[in-house]
């Protein structure tokens, strides 16, 4: 098959990155680098040519190479392939065999830019990745990533453990997936989840000889945080805790007995959730619900769990509101909260975000979740948000309507935003593919659940159906008309996570420190630290 | 007084009654600010009421703050004021060393009263920084719009008039804003606020328009900025204060001239207005009544007239009611800590509290 050699190629890439991340991280002790040695030569072989590449990844990860050849195979054979790893198989092929027939067509060099699409611009600088394994493989696949964002594309989210480093701790490894498929989602959850994978990782640590525990955990833990980072973007919140954690470490007398130290170090993560999130989370909710009042129709924005609670508790004092969620696709987050408040009793009105105009006509109050604060007072928040705020302070009275932000201080950062095209995150554009059956309304919630389906038959189809591209239409035709918008050389896709809401549409920010102004975020930051 | 009478009851601090007190210091003293007198009331009730232990203390604090809070019908003001020396008090005790929890209690208390005064003495010389500081602001030829009773605008205005090498060093001119509302009930006949004000100005020379709030909107064209005070500074750099400055400052706004606000900084409160109607006190301003409304309230008047003065809630006469000015429309504030943008306010807060 003439498949199998580009194949190898267009997996290569992904896998070789990642170590090159992973090895790039650490200055290694000497006992890392014997481990890890198979994998840097991997890398250090990884430019040259398709053939070497080929060999250096035999030890390094065999999955793809096996599966290349022989799909079936793998698939019964030793190592059982996820769905969305067969699925995303399935869609290299795809692309490997549409670019082997657009370069039979038009043959030539110059192709690389003009003719292929209406997105002219659409290609070239932008995507690092694929120009790097373009100089072996001719650019003949279509640069999917819209160009503005071009910068934010990186490397795609990690589909595999595969791959990953042996000294990456199966917590970590399942966290990992579970950020990935969004089943850990929210800033605060991933937050905690990483914490407490992190404590896993702590309490089954032991210092190898000649080094301490104060220098050699910071570099282990690097390795876990580099595989997180990999299945998605870190947050601003894991970040902050991240820090917080390493300097936790770092302040370690390396005297300190192994045990103790651990046990300090436990200890310092377990105060660090209970702080800065569960009762920081309460004194918010508590400080916010007493802005509520009889008669106010409260308009939020997907699901934050801070503006949930917030809400719990006004109704538990007997306020009587409204509350409306306007909600977006393609996570649906605001569906959880719809129904948690509607299952307490709450009055619960819920639209998507086309519906805004309607929804925020008679809004007295926006209560926001974030994502993250930064230091020029903007909140970063998930797609929609400004849209939300904006429509609430711009339309007929909006100044009178105010829009207040629930937002622990673990979320501040001294980074500036002035866009959102700078600093975002892209996910599958895929994802926004996918149909939703038509009667769900607040049922079936988590996000993943109806793509899930669509894997597994891919998954299938993969194996039984030789060719990918039959596979694809079969697959997806009957779901949806965007599901072959890879062959449509006029469409991009583009699935954004975040935008960022001006100061000035902020009123005011609730925090576990007092309610403040945007303007003094970076202030509250700079006394956090 | 009477409404403070009926609270006396209730008055945790044995014998002593905080609200008297501190209504008494309010009259007594025409200088003294809100905050002021309810900390100096304050340290009056810890003079009287012998307390011996820290937890006993703060309680007490506690008690008659509430209590005061309760009494008083607006007390945002006072509040910043009993929030202030509250804080002050924990942080003292909090610290280490002779005067922190180890310490002989004795000697902490003494520590706390005699800076508790030193504090209240700081305070009052406060309007003399502010008048420094804000006096660079008004200039020769300048024409300033100001509204209300406030002393620091007050004295602001006479330090630039009196300034040294003539009877008025810096020429300008004031529209003074007088109040229909502000004209105390009682004696309809008496002056608005602020006409003392205006004699003083007067007496140093300086020319003085007064006109009513509906000429506001007139007589900005002729203004180059309006400066006025404030009951209290919230957290957000807002202003809450006399009946009808927030007409003014958007007025001000829409017509492009700088809004100036003069404050001490022991005004600052911890508050977060959302907007006009999310004060803490009750304020019947607008009141919506038809003819029979006003029947029946004048036939429960007389029945009350009659029972006598019950125990009903204290309610905000109107000429007492406050708005709220929200930062956009407030170009600096000044201050005794300087002159501030209404996000440092914030600043400044945080820094008090944390």
């Amino acid at each position: 098959m003439a498949d199998s050699s580009d194949m190898a190629q267009t997996n290569l890439p992904v896998t070789a990155s990642t170590q090159s991340q992973t090895t790039a991280t650490g200055d290694h002790p000497t006992s890392q680098v014997t481990q890890s040695l198979p994998i840097r030569e991997a890398k250090s072989t990884k430019t040259p040519t398709s053939a070497d590449n080929a060999n250096a990844k035999k030890n390094v990860a065999p999955t793809p190479s096996t599966s290349t050849t022989d799909g079936s195979t793998v698939a019964g054979g030793e190592k059982p392939l996820t769905p969305a790893e067969l699925k995303k198989k399935a869609k290299a092929e795809k692309a490997a065999r549409r670019a082997k027939e657009k370069l039979a067509k038009e043959g030539g060099a110059g192709a690389a830019g003009s003719p292929a699409s209406g997105a002219p611009q659409g290609r070239p600088p932008v995507t690092p990745k694929k120009d790097a394994s373009g100089e072996v493989w001719p650019v003949k696949k279509e640069d999917k990533s819209v160009a503005v964002f071009g910068h934010l594309y990186g490397q795609p989210r990690r589909t595999t453990i595969a791959g990953a480093g042996k000294e990456v701790h199966p917590a970590v490894l399942a966290l990992g997936l579970q950020l990935r498929d969004y089943v850990v989602c929210g800033s605060s959850a991933r937050c905690v989840a990483t914490l407490l994978a992190f404590k896993r990782v702590i309490e089954s640590y032991t210092t190898p000889l000649g080094t301490s525990l104060s220098r050699h955990l910071t570099t282990h833990l690097s390795h876990q945080i580099t595989y997180l980072s990999t299945c998605r973007p870190l947050s601003i919140t894991q970040g902050n805790a991240i820090r917080a954690l390493k300097l936790a470490i770092s302040s370690i007398d390396p005297s300190t007995p192994e045990l103790s130290a651990k046990a300090t170090l436990c200890e310092f993560i377990d105060n660090f959730i209970r702080e800065k999130i569960t009762v920081a989370d309460q004194v918010i909710a508590a400080s916010a619900a007493q802005k509520v009042q009889d008669g106010d129709v409260i308009v939020t924005f997907a699901g934050s769990s801070i503006v949930k609670q917030t809400l719990l508790s006004a109704h538990k004092q007997e306020k009587r509101f409204r509350v409306s969620i306007i909600d977006s696709r393609p996570l649906f987050e605001g569906k959880n909260m719809a129904r948690a408040l509607a299952n307490a009793g709450l009055d619960v009105e819920y639209s998507l975000v086309h519906g805004i105009s309607h929804a925020i006509k008679d809004a007295t109050k926006v209560f926001l979740g974030a994502h993250a604060m930064t230091s020029n007072g903007r909140l970063y928040s998930r797609v929609g948000t400004a849209l939300v705020a904006m429509s609430a302070k711009e339309r007929a009275g909006g100044v009178e309507v105010p829009v207040i932000v629930c937002c622990e201080t673990v979320k501040f950062t001294d980074r500036v935003a002035l866009d959102s095209i700078v600093v975002n995150e892209i996910a599958d554009a895929d994802e926004l593919v996918s149909a939703q059956s038509a009667q769900q309304l607040t049922g079936v919630t988590d996000p993943v659940a109806p793509s899930k389906p669509d894997n597994k038959k891919g998954g299938k189809g993969a194996s039984n159906a030789a060719k990918p591209a039959t596979l694809a239409s079969d697959l997806e035709t009957s779901s949806s008309p965007l599901s072959n918008w890879k062959d449509n050389s006029n469409l991009q896709l583009l699935n954004i996570m975040y935008d960022v809401t001006p100061a000035e549409y902020v009123d005011m920010v609730v925090t576990e420190m007092g309610s403040l102004p945007p303007s003094a975020v970076p202030i509250v930051h700079r006394m956090t630290e | 007084m009477s409404t403070t009478k009926a609270g006396t009851a209730a008055a945790d601090s044995k014998s002593f009654d905080i609200v008297a007190t501190y209504n008494e210091l309010l009259r007594s003293d025409p200088d003294i600010t809100m905050p002021i007198a309810a900390i100096e009331a304050l340290v009056h009730v810890l003079t009287h009421c012998p307390s011996s232990t820290i937890s006993e203390t703060l309680d007490l604090l506690e008690k008659s703050t509430a209590h005061l809070k309760r009494s008083i019908p607006n007390p945002i003001g006072l509040s910043a004021g009993t929030d202030l020396f509250q804080r002050y008090l924990i942080t003292t005790l909090q610290r280490p060393g002779q005067l922190g929890p180890a310490g002989d209690f004795k000697a902490i208390r003494t520590h706390l009263l005699s800076n508790g005064r030193l504090f209240i003495r700081r305070a009052k010389e406060s309007r003399q920084k502010i008048a420094a500081f804000g006096r660079g602001f008004i200039r020769d030829g300048c024409t300033v719009l100001t509204n209300g009773g406030s002393r620091a605008v007050a004295s602001l205005l006479q330090k630039a008039a009196d300034e040294e090498g003539g009877p008025s060093a810096v020429r300008f001119r004031v529209i003074y804003v007088l109040s229909s509302m502000s004209k105390n009930i009682e004696e309809p006949s008496g002056e608005p606020e602020g006409m003392e004000t205006v004699r003083a100005l007067r007496a140093k020379g300086v020319p003085v328009a007064t006109i009513p709030e509906s000429a506001v909107a007139y007589a900005l064209g002729k203004t180059d900025m309006i400066i006025v005070g404030a009951e209290g500074v919230v957290e957000n750099g807002g202003i809450v204060s006399r009946m009808g400055t927030y007409q003014i400052g958007l007025l001000a706004k829409a017509i492009g001239k700088p809004f100036y606000v003069v404050a001490e900084s022991h005004k600052f409160v911890r508050l977060f207005p959302l907007g006009q109607y999310d004060l803490p006190i009750e304020q019947h301003v607008v009141d919506f009544k038809s003819a029979d409304d006003i029947a029946e309230e004048k036939k429960r008047k007389q029945q009350t007239f009659d029972v006598g003065n019950g125990d009903k809630p204290v309610e905000l006469p109107l000429s007492d009611s406050v708005d709220f000015t929200p930062p956009h429309l407030i170009s600096a504030l000044i201050t005794d800590s300087g002159v501030l943008t209404p996000s440092a306010v914030s600043e400044e807060l945080i820094k008090i509290w944390f």
